[in-house]
């Protein structure tokens, strides 16, 4: 049987990668990604048994809620970003334009910042690679709902970027 | 055929297999859910494009390293009857009693805002036990940065401005039980407590006790606790409930109380939910029994354990429109109540009634 500190290193070994990843997801941010995902793990380690079956989907939803609060933490910048955003920027949404001006990077978190908290949720962990069955633990809710809850927040997404480059 | 739901047409665009068999044939010949499953899927490259993020370079030994030196720092977690004391006022004390009895051992449940507790679990307790824990306010100091400001008043809206929540409505009174109401309401309130090392040694000595040493780390640290807003409506004779001073064993139910409160949080400094957990498990007076219950309780950032005092109430698990609850039938003939989370709010009916009235009036709360 693993002791309290063994189970930890195993579900740290196995989890951080993806955890990281999720914080990354929301965050775009390599460095503060890392910050976030040691902050649940620490958080975690302090209040559970690593051996709790619920252990990755606490992991999981944690990091996605810890880096959305951290954006929304940045939201008076980033508004006051927002408010400074070129006039010329574009009114419609096209992906790859998105992505050539650095800044527009920063707006998307803001705009997935905005979201409700589940939705948020959904898109990005759904954007690090979990399966349906993945989001659905971690959120709570059924497998059957994640591809209605994942319809409603790309639309929802696509919504508040637009919103969010019309400023 | 109906056309196909929004969820099974995004299912669609991550795995083409997941139709079947009805379902795909009418995909096949329907341009609509088809036009419709195109607009899902730019919608779909569209978001995985704009949440693209930076390749990570991850150093997962060092990570861990970093992370098994981190000091400990703000774990949040639920609490507790004896920072909510100060607060009550007689008539308050009456219809918060019930709420408060609710959180008394929730001290090591930690109730992260990410996971707020979403059901309830009876855990047996001896008013020794409840003593015992009293305790604790020998080992700091209390103050309030937002001071608890119940207030009595005479209508649900007068309520509501003060607390912001919604008051609850009894669709129908047992019978015997007055319709006369009084509302008592508080805006949410912040406690600040801090652990004195000094202060238990001094309590300790003054009582002859030999209470548990306070673990390392622990001196200084600060809990702070958002409790309330909270509503109350106290059915019937007032007179009847008096005498509820600090004691449990004092209290006597009015004829009927409804409560409803937001679930406590509380953050803390320095020390952890675990080593709380542990120093509250280790204080003298508290039976095995509820040391094992309480640590049997599951998952505590989703369950808010009820202490049940096993000399006065059996407990028995009931549905309230769907939320588990746990209902209290006392066997004393004082009153029987249930107690149940709905979303972020804990509620309580109680009174001295029989647990069938309890329960069916929880039901049919609105």
């Amino acid at each position: 049987m693993k002791s309290r500190d063994e189970a930890f290193e195993a579900l740290f070994k196995s989890e951080y990668a993806r955890v990281a990843g999720i914080a990354n997801r929301v965050l775009a941010d390599p460095q503060e990604a890392e910050d976030v995902a040691q902050e649940v793990f620490i958080s975690f380690h302090r209040l559970h048994s690593a051996s709790a079956q619920f252990a990755p989907a606490w992991l999981h939803r944690a990091a996605a809620h810890t880096a959305l609060n951290r954006v929304r933490g940045r939201k008076r910048r980033e508004r006051r970003e927002l408010t400074q955003a070129p006039e010329e920027a574009s009114r419609t949404v096209d992906p790859q334009r998105m992505l050539e001006v650095g800044e527009d990077r920063r707006m998307v978190r803001a705009a997935l910042a905005r979201l409700a908290p589940k939705p948020a949720a959904v898109l990005v962990l759904r954007a690090s690679g979990l399966s349906y069955a993945e989001v659905a633990q971690a959120i709570g809710v059924g497998t059957g709902q994640i591809g209605t809850l994942l319809r409603r927040a790309e639309a929802a997404l696509r919504k508040e970027v637009t919103r969010g480059t019309s400023i | 055929m109906a056309h196909l739901s929004e969820g099974t047409l995004r299912r669609l665009v991550d795995d083409p297999d997941a139709l079947t068999g009805s379902d795909r044939r009418h995909y096949m010949d329907c341009a609509a859910c088809q036009a419709r499953n195109q607009g899902m899927a730019d919608d779909a490259h569209a978001a995985a494009t704009l949440l693209s993020a930076p390749e990570l370079q991850l150093d997962v030994a060092n990570a861990f390293k970093h992370v098994q030196s981190a000091p400990a720092a703000k774990p949040r977690f639920g609490f507790s009857l004896p920072i909510l004391r100060p607060a009550t006022q007689q008539m308050f004390a009456v219809g918060a009693a019930a709420v408060v009895v609710a959180l008394a051992i929730t001290a090591f449940a930690n109730i992260l805002p990410l996971f707020q507790p979403k059901t309830v679990q009876p855990v047996p307790v001896t008013f020794a036990d409840l003593q015992a824990l009293e305790q604790l306010s020998a080992y700091g100091t209390l103050t309030w940065s937002t001071q608890p400001k119940p207030q009595i008043v005479l209508t649900a809206a007068d309520a509501k401005t003060i607390s912001g929540l919604d008051v609850p409505v009894v669709s129908k009174l047992p019978a015997g039980v007055s319709s006369t109401v009084t509302y008592a309401a508080m805006p949410g309130a912040v406690a600040v407590f801090t652990f004195d090392a000094k202060k238990a040694a001094d309590a300790a000595a003054a009582t002859g006790k030999s209470l548990p040493k306070l673990p390392s780390g622990m001196d200084g640290a600060k809990l702070t606790v958002t409790v309330g807003p909270a509503v109350v409506e106290v059915f019937g004779d007032m007179n009847a409930a008096s005498g509820t001073g600090s004691s449990s064993q004092n209290i006597n139910l009015p004829q009927l109380i409804v409560a409803k409160s937001a679930v406590p949080v509380v953050t803390s400094t320095q020390v952890t939910a675990k080593q709380l957990e542990d120093y509250i498990l280790s204080m003298p007076g508290l039976s095995p029994e509820l040391a094992a219950a309480v640590r049997s309780v599951g998952d505590p950032s989703t369950t808010l354990p009820i202490p049940v005092p096993v000399e006065y109430a059996t407990s028995s698990k009931v549905s309230i429109n769907g939320d588990t609850g746990v209902a209290l039938g006392d066997n004393t003939g004082l009153g029987s109540g249930v107690i149940w989370i709905h979303k972020t709010n804990v509620f309580v009916v109680a009174g001295s009634l029989k647990q069938s009235a309890a329960v069916d009036i929880a039901r049919n709360l609105k």
